[in-house]
């Protein structure tokens, strides 16, 4: 009771204290950028270091604002807007917290509290440095951070303060409560995991920044800012992830990317992000694509902020599509005004960026490097263009128009595998320029064996092509040439950009064996020649290698785990079987080799919601495999009586790495024997490989990111 | 050295044209007008037979759902308008899908029967749910 009471006479300081904060917040922001740019440009340590403390300062505020929204949360303060649109009392403890990403105004507060934890840590990282170069990073820093203030404190129209209460003490007697499809594990870390990785561009972005300003244009700026960048990209690669996975989990489509523009969003500071990790070296090496490199992490910087205006302007129709409000047209204006920022202090340093060195050799690791990051540049643009069709193409043809699902795929496939090759290619081929000797000793076993396995995979489509197609065609008169021909040329098959759909299969085989094998033999002869000059065992030498140059290895890792994401998104995405039909209880259905049978239905009361589902029996050739409950969720009592719909809950059931998913269609409040229940099955081969992969390529940069950037290898850069 | 350079900017131009060419065919070749209900009905000869994402609201009264042969029939009005499409869509009836909801379809126009054939239907929560990002996508089999 005594705490009841405590609680009620502080909620509504809380709420007003936080909002204090964030206000404040704004002038320690303007205080941090003042001092730090009158510290730097007039030498003054005093004024350096007030601004690193305002930055602690800003860190500290806006902490204090989080913190009192989440009190406001888990104490169900209806007084404030925000904890009503996104939370109600009966909403699980874990959903009351994660609400506060719940929707944009919390969204944004998350965003902007996980700047300044970066701001905070860029301090403390540099707090013995015997430069001010970090201080010159902190400026950017502070900019965008008093970007995110402004837009938080509400007064932007359509944004309004997450802490704000409602007028004249106005309390909701309970929550609207959030989306029960945002009510799962995965939805519940996929935003913040993304916000981290997209913040965490900020620091390096901030760092080539200082580099421009301070005019210390060497290698510095990347090596200083280098962990950053794995770790932000470690991170998107799992956001990125989990938002697929969550999609194949929750949406009941049975599948997990459909080139939506939030997909995009989160995908093209991705690729840029990749593009930036591989160019970077370039320039430690070889002294080259200095501007190339700020333009880079400038580019993925302002996608990660482009993803943001393109989901809140309400110019593009999205499965996402959120509110739509003045926000986006903010975020646009900040990309503008940064990105001519940046083109200033470009063109100030001009003299400094040049390269000292050019490509030598269009065979070579440098022009590796480089058509590498041409590709992931050009793949960026290529989904930028789908994404953006709707505004290009109203501005050109004067009719919004889209581009479906099937464009992107068909644009991407190209530079993909393109991209797959390089994966093996890049490693093994020689700085400068490729000599004979590095090719035969290098290129010729990968390339044979890559050869042989796609020639398996090239019979062995077939016949499974053959074998799909229904009726297969006789000639008038049999020729076995002609038999033989149309088999291997998939003539049966459909057709993927003019050639058939199997092609790009074995396209894909060669080249996933040829990346393995030659990598593989790379931690193979490193392994060798450590153990022969150690005197050691094999795993030991292995191990010793991946030691003492885990940036390197570390790099191979990921690539053997893009190796294993693409055979997956090749099995799930090529050659999955979808069957619909609708059952009655005894029915059965086949879903290629197996056999499902409609035995019971069930229901079960939960916390906050009610679970009612079908219960299949599901044979393989005869043997029984596993029962399969899908199922659908009734979180509202009254809803449920009215419309009789529910939220899809799938079944899964993995076989090997194959997965069997069944969604079932709405289900009517009485159920009899008459009852037709409409399913949706599918059988995605290789789907655990797509997840298995991923974790390798999270496991390779974890290798990558333990290597400190030691100071040796800055001398040698420089 | 000046034609290793040559070289190098031959390369580059061939790739270059060559993804252009790529994607603006495929742009050409996929791209579908995204129209509102009054806009396809007024302009439905020009649009018929043509593939087409119509955005709108599901007209209230209007859907049918045969569990039988699993088929989903309705209109998408006019968010403010009398204007109307008809809608056929034999798949699962989505998650969210209510009278003056949100949705689009994506699917072939016929302009006689002023009827979309959808592949793709996407709803949108209405009211309750409107600042979260909620929304689930099914598609036919194509």
């Amino acid at each position: 009771m005594f705490i009841e009471k405590l609680v009620e006479s502080v909620q509504g300081v809380t709420a007003e204290l936080g909002q204090a904060a964030i206000w404040l917040s704004a002038f320690s922001a303007i205080w941090a950028i003042v001092m730090l740019c009158i510290g730097l440009s007039q030498r003054k340590s005093n004024a350096v270091q007030s601004g690193r403390n305002a930055i602690i300062a800003t860190f500290i505020l806006i902490t204090i604002a989080t913190g009192a929204l989440i009190f406001g949360f888990v104490t169900d303060d209806f007084s404030m807007m925000y904890v009503v649109e996104v939370s109600s009392a009966a909403q699980p403890l874990l959903y009351k917290i994660t609400a506060l990403w719940g929707a944009m105004s919390g969204s944004l507060l998350l965003w902007l509290w996980i700047l300044t934890v970066a701001g905070a840590i860029v301090v403390w990282q540099n707090r013995k440095a015997s430069d001010t170069f970090a201080d010159y990073a902190l400026i950017p820093i502070a900019i965008v951070q008093l970007f995110f203030i402004i837009v938080v404190t509400g007064l932007i129209e359509g944004v309004y303060n997450p802490l704000a209460r409602f007028p004249d003490g106005i309390v909701m007697p309970d929550g609207r409560g959030m989306n029960p499809l945002l009510q799962t594990p995965s939805m519940a870390i996929h935003p913040p995991t993304l916000y981290i990785g997209w913040i965490c561009l900020t620091v390096p972005f901030a760092f080539a920044v200082a580099a421009l300003m301070s005019g210390r244009i060497g290698s510095d700026w990347i090596l200083r800012s280098r962990r950053w960048m794995l770790f932000s990209w470690i991170i998107l690669t799992i956001g990125i992830t989990l938002g697929g996975h969550w999609a194949y989990q929750e949406l009941g489509w049975g599948g997990y990317w459909a080139w939506d523009p939030v997909e995009n969003a989160s995908f093209m500071p991705w690729l840029l992000g990749t593009a930036y990790l591989h160019s970077v070296m370039i320039q430690e090496k070889r002294n080259m694509l200095k501007l190339w490199n700020i333009l880079l992490i400038t580019l993925a910087f302002q996608f990660t902020l482009l993803g943001t205006f393109i989901t809140r302007s309400g110019i593009i129709t999205s499965v996402h599509s959120f509110a739509q409000s003045d926000i986006g047209w903010y975020f646009l204006g900040f990309i503008l005004a940064s990105t001519a920022g940046v083109i200033g202090l470009i063109v100030h340093r001009w003299q400094r960026l040049k390269s000292a060195n050019r490509l030598e050799s269009l065979l070579s690791r440098e022009s590796a490097f480089v058509l590498n990051n041409w590709l992931l540049v050009g793949l960026t643009l290529i989904i930028l263009w789908g994404t953006l069709w709707p505004i290009i193409s109203e501005a050109i043809q004067g009719e919004k128009a889209t581009v479906p699902e099937a464009f992107f795929n068909k644009v991407v496939i190209i530079p993909g595998l393109l991209l797959l090759f390089l994966t093996g290619a890049g490693p093994i081929i020689s700085w400068k320029k490729i000599t004979p000797n590095n090719f035969r000793r290098m290129f010729l076993s990968p390339i044979f064996v890559g050869l042989a396995a796609a020639a398996v995979a090239w019979v062995f489509l077939a016949f499974r092509a053959h074998a799909a197609a229904k009726a297969p065609t006789e000639d008038a008169i049999p020729n076995f040439f002609t038999q033989a021909w149309k088999f291997l040329t998939f003539s049966e098959s459909e057709k993927l950009l003019w050639l058939p759909t199997p092609i790009f299969s074995v396209l894909c085989v060669f080249a996933s064996v040829f990346v393995l094998v030659a990598i593989c033999s790379e931690f193979y002869r490193g392994a060798n020649l450590r153990t022969k000059r150690q005197q050691t065992s094999f795993l030991n030498g292995l191990w010793l290698l991946i030691q003492r140059n885990k940036r390197r290895y570390g790099g191979y890792i990921i690539h053997i785990g893009i190796v294993i994401v693409y055979i997956g998104i090749m099995g799930s995405k090529g050659y999955f079987l979808l069957k619909s039909d609708n059952l009655k209880l005894g029915d059965s259905m086949e879903v290629g080799t197996y056999q499902l049978t409609v035995k019971d239905t069930f229901e079960e009361e939960h916390e906050n919601y009610l679970r009612r589902g079908v219960v299949f029996d599901v044979e393989k050739n005869g043997q029984q495999e596993t029962t399969m409950k899908p199922a659908r969720h009734y979180y509202d009592q009254a809803e449920q009586a009215e419309e009789e719909q529910g939220t899809i809950e799938s079944a899964i059931h993995a076989i090997g790495l194959n997965d069997l998913y069944i969604a079932l269609g709405p289900l009517p409040t009485k159920i009899n024997t008459d009852t037709y229940f409409n399913v949706q099955v599918y059988h995605n081969p290789l789907i655990k490989v797509v997840w298995i992969g991923v974790a390798v390529m999270v496991l390779g940069g974890i290798i990558a990111i333990a290597q400190k950037s030691d100071p040796n290898s800055r001398s040698q850069a420089a | 050295m000046k034609q290793r350079r040559l070289k190098i900017i031959a390369a580059s131009v061939i790739l270059l044209s060559g993804f252009v060419v790529l994607v603006l065919s495929m742009t050409k070749k996929e791209s579908m007008p995204e129209l509102s209900p009054a806009k396809l009905v007024a302009n439905a000869n020009s649009k018929d037979n043509q593939n087409v994402k119509v955005v709108g609201v599901i007209s209230e009264e209007s859907a049918t759902w045969d569990a039988a042969n699993t088929k989903l029939t309705f209109a998408i009005r006019e968010p403010k308008g009398s204007a109307t499409v008809n809608v056929v869509y034999t798949n699962l009836k989505p998650d969210n899908f209510t009278d003056g909801g949100n949705v689009f379809v994506e699917g072939k126009y016929d302009a006689a029967k002023n009827l979309v054939v959808a592949t793709k239907l996407t709803t949108k929560c209405a009211s309750k749910y409107e600042e979260a990002e909620s929304a689930t996508t099914q598609k036919s089999a194509y």
